[in-house]
């Protein structure tokens, strides 16, 4: 059985969790950026349907009504990216610890 | 001593062994599979809307299809659990598409915009999980939960 180092404990955990949670992190943007493009360039053709005279103002009303809706399930894919993140933070850090534990005991129990 | 020391290891093993985290359902090829074909069948109408070039019949047909996929989706995503957010997204998806229809319009692109976005938004669910199924395919891996699972 050997002594825990909890400073070099703690950093793992740190470095294990902040790695687990980076990719998601970038995911994330690139889904933000994704998704504002879609809505400009669907604001860009409503406006131009609307002005050739391709669709009608309650079309345009419609449509803009379906962009406001669509931001509840963007709300949705935030919360589970950010669900996503955090466990595999909470599951890295976990195995730094399961394996502290198994060094500091000599075998390995978890 | 060296005894009471294990003892103590064993008991923090198995309160850290039923703590791991599980806070979304897992990753589901299927699932992403048809929604993958949904986006590609969307895309299509939109773009035949957008040339004139799609019949009623053919808006018919493809709001039937697209309603009858995001209902198996819905109803394949409610066998995990801790889905309840994908559900609810693949709820109000469903909802764009009977909305467009109901509209009683072609699904051009002006108007699908928010069709595209919740799309968008359900492709990104997936994205999420697939994340972390990659970074879980470690050699502990454990069996992804079902609904049967206990808590």
């Amino acid at each position: 059985m050997t002594e825990i180092n909890i400073e070099k404990l703690t950093q793992d955990i740190i470095a294990a969790a902040t790695g687990a949670a980076k990719g998601h992190a970038a995911d994330l943007k690139q889904y933000v950026e994704a998704h504002a493009r879609i809505i400009a360039d669907g604001t860009k053709q409503i406006v131009s349907d609307r002005i050739q005279n391709k669709i009608t103002d309650d079309d345009l009303r419609f449509a803009f009504d379906q962009i406001k809706e669509s931001e509840a399930t963007s709300l949705l894919a935030i919360e589970v990216t950010l669900k996503a993140a955090a466990q595999d933070a909470i599951n890295a850090a976990i195995s730094v610890v399961e394996a502290a534990i198994n060094k500091a005991v000599g075998i390995a129990l978890l | 001593m060296i005894y009471s020391r294990l003892l103590t290891a064993s008991v923090g093993a198995a309160l850290i062994t039923s703590c791991a985290a599980a806070f979304v359902a897992p990753y589901d090829e299927t699932t992403d599979r048809l929604l993958t074909d949904l986006s590609v069948k969307t895309e299509t109408a939109i773009a035949r809307a957008d040339a004139g070039k799609l019949s009623e019949d053919d808006r018919a047909k493809f709001y039937d299809e697209a309603l009858g996929t995001v209902r198996t989706m819905n109803r394949r995503s409610s066998l995990f659990a801790k889905n309840e957010d994908e559900i609810k997204a693949l709820t109000q998806l469903e909802q764009r598409f009977v909305d467009l229809r109901e509209h009683g319009s072609s699904p051009r692109s002006s108007l699908a915009t928010g069709l595209r976005a919740t799309i968008l938004a359900i492709e990104q669910i997936q994205v999420a999980k697939k994340r972390s199924s990659v970074f879980s395919a470690g050699p502990k891996k454990r069996a992804p939960p079902n609904k049967y699972d206990r808590d």
